[in-house]
Order: C-alpha cells, then sequence, then structure tokens
C-alpha cells in the first residue's frame, strides 16, 4: 500500500514538475542555406508568454512575419499548450550570421533563447517542385526569336520571327507586350502577323504548338556587332494542377508569367573595299536596271519622260537612284520618285523609279548619255554594275539654239510664203583647196623683217647717191674727161667683143675709128682719106702728136690683116685707140 | 639633167597625190550624202594622214562625226574649221548644233567696252595680213619720203610729207595689231574635253581635291602644264587641272 502511495506521489511530482517547466525555443528551418534562399525562424513557448521581443535580424530581410500561431491540444487528459512566433528571413549575402536572442516574459520571468549561428553559402539550384504551376508554366512555355541570318553584310535583308512556343497542355489565354524591341543601327520593318493560325512544331524535340507573333525585317545599318533587343511579353497561362474535377478532368489554374527572348546579337560584315565602284550608293541586293524615254522624236516645247528604274531585291528604299545627265540645253524638272515596293520576310522587292520631265527648247540632237548602276550582289559576293543604254532625243523643229530670229511663216494669208530655213544643219562643203598642215608663218620670219626694214636702208643710199651726183655735176672739167672716155667706149665697144679674134677685132676696131670720125668730123664714109683726116683733125687744134697716132691706129689695123699679132698687141691697140679717142674728143672744138 | 628629173618625179607625185585627196575627198562626200557616216570619216582621216587640211574637210568630218553622235569629235572638228575659216556661217550653225549636245553650261563672261573693240579690230585679219600690211606701208612711207627729197616744188613737197607722215603712223598701229594678235594666238590654246566624265583637281595630282566635274565636248583653254597635267580655264573663268588624256588641243597642227 505504501508502494502505491509512492507511485501516486511520484506520479503527481511529475506532472506538476513537467507542467510547471516553461520552455521557450528559437529553431531555423536549416542551419545552411543559399543566398537565393530562405529561411524561417520560429520562436515557441510552451506557457503563453507577453511582451515578445523578437531579435535584430542582422544580415536578413524580414519578408514574412512574425505568425503567430497557438496550439492546444489535449491527449489522454494532458494538455499541451504551443504558442509559436514565426518569421520568413531572406539572407542579404553570403556569410556567416548569428540570429540574436529573442525574450519574453511567462509568468512574470523573462526567458531568452540561444543565439543560432546560420551559414549563407552561394545561391544553390533550387529543387523544384513539379506541381508549382509557376514552374510548370516556365517549363512549358517559351518565347523564341529567329534570326536568318546572324552574321549579314551591310544593307543585307535579315529577318527576326518571335515564336511562342505553348506545350500541349497548358494553354495561353491572353498576352501583353510589355516591353517592345527597337532596333536601333537597323533599317525595320514589322511584317503583320494578324490572321495568324497556330501550328505544330517541334521543340527541343518536344511536341509544340506555337504562334507567331511578330516578324520583323531588318536591314543593318552599320557594321560590327549589333544587338536586337528582347521582347518581353505577360503571358496568362492555364496550369493543370493535380486536382480534379467530380468527372475526373485536371483542373486548371490560371498563372500570370513574363516570358523574353533573349537579347541576340547579329554580326554585320562590312560590304568588301576591294572592287568597290566608285558610283557606289549602297545598294545591296540582286537588281536590274534600265533608263527609258516615253519618245525619243519630238517638236520643241513638247515634253518627254526619262525614267531612271531599278527593280528587284533589295535595299531599294535605302540608296539613291543615280543621276540622269542631261544636256545643259534641255529645260528638266526636279525629277518625280516613285517607289512600289512591298517587304516580306526575304526583304523588300519590287521598283524605284525617278522620272524626269524634259522639254527641249531648242532643234537638234541631244543624248541622254548612258547612266551607270552599281551594286553589291550577295549571292556573289561581288560589285557588279549596269549601265544603261544611250538614249538620242531628236527634236525635229523647234527654234535653233544661236539665232535668235526665228521665221514665223504668216498662217493667214492663202498664199504660202516659201520660207528660206536657214536654220538647218548644213550639209557638208563639196569643194576645197587642200594645203599643207605644216604651216610656215610670214610674220616674224627673217622675210618678214627685212621687207620690213630694207626699205628704210634705202633713204639713206638715195640721200648719199644724190649728194655725191650733186658734187660730180659742180665740176667741170672733169665732167669733160667723163664725157670723152664715155665716148671712146661707146664706139670701141664693139671691138671689144671680137678681141682676141684677129681679123674681126681689127675690122671692127676700123669700123669704131670711122664711125666716131663720122660722128665727131661729119664726113661722109667716101671722103676719109687719110690725108683729110688729118686736115680736119688740125683744123679743130688737135695736136699734132695725137693725129699722127690716131693715123698709126688706122694703118695699124690694115697692117694687122696680114702680119700675126699676139693678143697682147690688140690689147695695147685697143688701149691706144681708146686714149687716141678720149684725147681728140678733149682737144677737138 | 638628173636634178631636173628628180625635179619632175617630185612634181608628178606633187600632182599625183593631189589628184589622190580630190577623190577621196569626193568618195568620203559620196559616202556621206549615202548615210554611210563611219566610212566618210575613214576617207576624210585618210587625207589628213597625208598633211593636208582644210576648213572644208574639217567641216564634213564634223558632220560625219554629229551623226554618229560623237559629241566631242564633232565639235572638236568644227572647232578646228572655225581655226581655220573663222567666218564661215555654215560653221558657226553647226557648231551651235553639236554643242546642244554637250552636257556642261558655261556662261560666257562677255567683255565691253574698248578693249572689246580693239579685240574685234585685232581678230579680223590674222597676224601674217598684219605683216603684209606692214611692208607695204614700209615702202610706201620709203617711197613717199623719197619723193618728198627729191621733188622740188613746195606743194608735192607738202602732200608727200603729210601722206608719209600718215603712212608711218598707221605702219606702227599695224605692227601693234599684229604684235598682239601674234601675242593673242600664242595665248590661246583651246581644247576640247573628250573624257566622258572628267574631274578636274584643284592642284596637279590625284590626292588633290576635286574643283568640279566637266563632260564630254566642254571647250577649255589650256593655260599651263605640268608633266601629264594641262591647267584649264573656263570661259567663266574658272580653273583647274585636268588629265591630258581627258582633253584633246585644238592646235595640235
Amino acid at each position: 500500500m505504501r508502494f502505491i502511495k509512492h507511485i501516486v506521489f511520484l506520479f503527481i511530482i511529475t506532472t506538476t514538475v513537467a507542467s510547471a517547466q516553461v520552455k521557450f525555443e528559437a529553431k531555423v528551418s536549416k542551419e545552411k542555406l543559399g543566398v537565393n534562399e530562405r529561411l524561417r525562424i520560429d520562436f515557441e513557448m510552451n506557457k503563453d508568454g507577453d511582451n515578445f521581443n523578437p531579435p535584430g535580424f542582422n544580415g536578413f530581410t524580414v519578408i514574412g512575419g512574425p505568425n503567430q500561431s497557438v496550439s492546444n491540444s489535449w491527449i489522454n487528459g494532458v494538455r499541451t499548450y504551443k504558442k509559436t512566433y514565426s518569421y520568413f528571413l531572406a539572407p542579404k549575402s553570403r556569410g556567416n550570421f548569428t540570429i540574436g536572442q529573442a525574450t519574453i516574459e511567462i509568468e512574470g520571468e523573462i526567458y531568452k533563447t540561444t543565439p543560432i549561428k546560420v551559414e549563407v553559402t552561394a545561391a544553390i539550384d533550387k529543387p523544384k517542385d513539379p506541381n508549382d504551376p509557376d514552374y510548370v508554366a516556365s517549363n512549358n512555355i517559351h518565347l523564341v526569336a529567329e534570326v536568318s541570318n546572324s552574321n549579314p553584310y551591310l544593307n543585307e535583308a535579315i529577318n527576326v520571327v518571335y515564336k511562342l512556343y505553348v506545350a500541349p497542355t497548358t494553354g495561353v489565354d491572353n498576352w501583353r507586350e510589355i516591353d517592345i524591341p527597337r532596333y536601333d543601327d537597323f533599317w525595320s520593318q514589322n511584317i503583320d502577323t494578324k490572321g495568324q493560325r497556330v501550328q505544330n512544331g517541334t521543340y527541343n524535340g518536344e511536341e509544340y504548338r506555337y504562334l507567331v507573333l511578330r516578324k520583323t525585317v531588318l536591314y543593318p545599318q552599320r557594321t560590327g556587332r549589333l544587338n536586337i533587343e528582347p521582347l518581353s511579353l505577360n503571358v496568362s497561362v492555364q496550369v493543370p494542377t493535380n486536382r480534379r474535377d467530380i468527372f475526373g478532368s485536371r483542373l486548371m489554374t490560371r498563372v500570370n508569367r513574363t516570358v523574353s527572348a533573349g537579347n541576340r546579337t547579329i554580326n554585320v560584315k562590312s560590304l568588301p573595299e576591294k572592287g568597290k565602284p566608285a558610283d557606289f550608293s549602297g545598294a545591296v541586293g540582286d537588281f536590274s536596271f534600265k533608263v527609258t524615254a516615253s519618245k525619243t522624236e519630238l517638236d520643241a516645247t513638247e515634253s518627254l519622260q526619262a525614267k531612271v528604274e531599278v527593280r528587284g531585291k533589295g535595299n531599294l528604299k535605302l540608296f539613291k537612284l543615280p543621276k540622269l545627265t542631261l544636256p545643259s540645253s534641255l529645260e528638266v524638272y526636279e525629277p518625280e520618285h516613285e517607289e512600289n515596293v512591298s517587304t516580306t520576310t526575304s526583304g523588300m522587292q519590287g521598283s524605284i523609279s525617278d522620272t524626269y520631265t524634259i522639254v527641249p527648247q531648242y532643234k537638234g540632237k541631244y543624248p541622254l548619255s548612258s547612266v551607270s548602276f552599281s551594286y553589291f550582289d550577295v549571292k556573289t559576293k561581288t560589285y557588279k554594275r549596269l549601265s544603261s543604254d544611250e538614249i538620242i532625243i531628236n527634236v525635229l523643229d523647234g527654234p535653233v539654239n544661236t539665232s535668235s530670229e526665228t521665221t514665223t511663216p504668216s498662217s493667214n494669208t492663202i498664199k504660202q510664203t516659201v520660207v528660206s530655213n536657214n536654220n538647218q544643219f548644213a550639209f557638208i562643203k563639196t569643194n576645197t583647196d587642200l594645203v599643207t598642215t605644216k604651216t610656215s608663218y610670214f610674220f616674224k620670219s627673217t622675210l618678214f623683217w627685212s621687207l620690213l626694214l630694207a626699205p628704210f636702208l634705202a633713204i639713206p643710199l638715195v640721200v648719199l647717191v644724190r649728194r655725191k651726183k650733186a658734187i660730180r655735176d659742180a665740176d667741170v672739167t672733169a665732167n669733160k674727161i667723163r664725157k670723152a672716155d664715155r665716148l671712146a667706149r661707146k664706139y670701141l665697144k664693139g671691138a671689144k667683143k671680137q678681141l682676141g679674134k684677129k681679123e674681126a677685132f681689127y675690122e671692127a676696131l676700123e669700123k669704131a675709128l670711122h664711125n666716131y670720125l663720122k660722128a665727131k668730123l661729119r664726113i661722109e664714109t667716101s671722103d676719109l682719106s687719110k690725108d683729110r683726116i688729118q686736115n680736119l683733125l688740125l683744123e679743130r687744134n688737135v695736136e699734132n702728136e695725137v693725129v699722127n697716132n690716131f693715123i698709126a691706129i688706122f694703118e695699124n689695123c690694115e697692117l694687122a690683116r696680114y702680119t700675126p699679132i699676139t693678143n697682147v698687141t690688140m690689147q695695147e691697140d685697143y688701149e691706144k685707140a681708146a686714149k687716141t679717142i678720149s684725147l681728140i674728143d678733149k682737144q677737138a672744138r | 639633167m638628173k636634178h631636173f628629173f628628180y625635179i619632175l618625179i617630185v612634181l608628178l607625185s606633187f600632182i599625183l597625190s593631189e589628184a589622190q585627196n580630190r577623190t577621196l575627198f569626193e568618195e568620203g562626200n559620196t559616202l556621206y550624202n549615202e548615210g554611210k557616216y563611219a566610212e566618210a570619216i575613214d576617207k576624210y582621216m585618210a587625207i589628213l594622214e597625208t598633211d593636208k587640211h582644210s576648213a572644208e574637210l574639217y567641216f564634213n568630218l564634223g558632220n560625219a562625226h554629229y551623226r554618229l553622235n560623237n559629241v566631242a569629235p564633232s565639235i572638236y572638228y568644227f572647232e578646228k574649221a572655225k581655226l581655220l575659216d573663222p567666218n564661215d556661217r555654215d560653221i558657226e550653225n553647226n557648231l551651235a548644233f553639236a554643242n546642244n549636245m554637250t552636257i556642261d553650261a558655261i556662261d560666257n563672261i562677255p567683255e565691253v567696252g574698248f578693249s572689246k573693240f580693239i579685240k574685234t579690230i585685232t581678230h579680223s585679219l590674222n597676224f601674217d595680213a598684219w605683216a603684209k600690211i606692214a611692208v607695204v606701208l614700209a615702202f610706201l612711207y620709203v617711197v613717199l619720203v623719197l619723193l618728198y627729197y627729191l621733188s622740188y616744188s613746195s606743194g608735192k613737197k607738202r602732200i608727200a610729207f603729210v601722206s608719209s607722215v600718215i603712212c608711218l603712223l598707221s605702219l606702227c598701229i599695224v605692227l601693234a595689231f599684229a604684235f598682239n594678235k601674234f601675242e593673242l594666238d600664242k595665248k590661246n590654246n583651246p581644247a576640247i574635253v573628250f573624257a566622258r566624265e572628267s574631274q578636274v583637281k584643284t592642284e596637279p595630282n590625284l590626292r588633290s581635291e576635286e574643283a568640279f566635274r566637266l563632260h564630254e565636248g566642254t571647250k577649255v583653254q589650256v593655260i599651263d602644264t605640268v608633266n601629264n597635267w594641262k591647267k584649264i580655264k573656263l570661259l567663266d573663268g574658272k580653273t583647274g587641272w585636268i588629265d591630258n588624256e581627258d582633253i584633246k588641243l585644238l592646235k595640235a597642227f
């Protein structure tokens, strides 16, 4: 009995002790966690207390709490009481942290918890919860940007297609574009994707449905690494859950999720410098080029259209058409630019053209010289040049450029006046005098100078001659001598010619002397005897000696015919005759 | 005898080539009239190769080139014809037609006043004609001076004196014109741009900047030469350097 008493006593003691012991503890969900994980700390007590004072959570941010929970349970008549303050903490950084003491006042006494050490490590992969709708959504919804060519040439067309892949088990209610990419450094054009249908395709080897959200054609305008900004969408996704409805099909929950197609980098190559034409204006693609005129024969002041056209595929809107060079005498208006370009995923195609309106003012022929257009052919990776043909505009009728006077035929008269049309292109000349191309000029030649200056030399010459003549005229005796000499020479001229031929000379000499006497003494040939000559001469006061000489010459002449005579004697006789004649002439009166 | 033979041969060949050129010219004209312009040009050029030329020949060449739409050659030959015969209306007329085909529009700055007057007189005759007039005047002057010197009556003397002074004065003027014309002709060195398009540079090298562009058929004045660059001046006074290859001098003959 005493034993039973002991047992009862012990039981009472223990229960009272047990009920009397107060517990206040801090518990963490884990003592080692990644920086991307969260920590839950619970402060538990088995008796209700007041004035709970949480510690300062250094190195953590409180993202939830304090949450209070109280539990009372009666098991086999034993009451268990538990009150918990819980906090959710997120670490601010890596490292070892200590969570300090929390205090509480229970039945007038203050209890404290022990500090807890927590180690924060690098981020760790979160174990995924396969039933988390967010996780499910992230696995089943993908936004993908597909770039046709990530290494294009400058100005080569590329396209970006944004596709939203949705797994067959999930569904998409609605989407909203959060961030629309801006394509800096690109010329871009969106292609309308409205009315696109959902298509089936594979993504990472799995069956998916996809929708093309957006198509953009891009023409890089700068070389180097260019960034295409991501497209971000906010998508409402229907995700299946584990719960099922009464018919056994899965219940869906709705999750909002932001998806974005990541950044894409395009490496744009510059066009090769080698073989780059001087007139290259940046056209890249595949083109044809032509220049046409609406008419080639017209009258002045009529108008015609010349069209410079480039047709094909490439960056049609991004380069300038080559200019038409026209003769300055044509009146030209500013060209009218026309674009007929459609943009598809493969780029722009169509044609662009400049139409020039030309009004010729004058008659004549005007060549529209050939225009060349060069472009870079991406397929062959070479530059190509296309040239148009030269077009000749023939203006048939109209005024001529130079002559301002225009022939105006009178229209109101019935008779048509014949208008001489001198404003025609003249015909060739049919007659010519060809001269040598190697002309020598008269001006500045020696002949020119001598002809110019020679006359001036004549002036002093004439003056000099005239002076001399005057002096000579003044001298009377000298004049007389000169006159006699001249006379003798005159008569003996015939004889001098025959000098050397004996007979002929003496015959001539005799004849000359006779002639002289005839002239001087005025006698006839019949009277010409030596005595008579002597008398006549003496009568005229000619000296005896001279007369004798004269007669001697006469005799010599007769004698010489029969005797051999040398040239020297002949010369002597001639001189003697001359001298004698001159003396007679001087002395005779 | 031998000399005589040589002279005869030279004379004969001269006459023969003259006759040959005449037939070539006529053949060319016939071909032109039939519309065979290129063949006509060949005939005319054959005449030029014998170092013979005339204004008419150049005119016909220019016409044929115009018909073939060769801008620069047609202007070139019309200008050449004009050099030989400056007063021909037909040449002037067809040159205007050819000039219509050119692309460049260049304003001509007209000369005015006294300098224009002097220029027109200077250009009315070529310098050889001026020189011949000068020679005639020199002779006339000397004759008059001698008349003055030799004549006895005071009336004759007076007339001779006055006219000789007039003669001397006009001789000086004519000589001045001759020299002026000669200098002007020497300075006048026109050329025609033959290149379809030619860049005119600011300096005679390829590095320098482009001053302006000229097109086929434009007439320029050459004022200087450095290596294979020519300094040119346009009618409106712009100057620049152009590649030798791009132009053709008119006074190549």
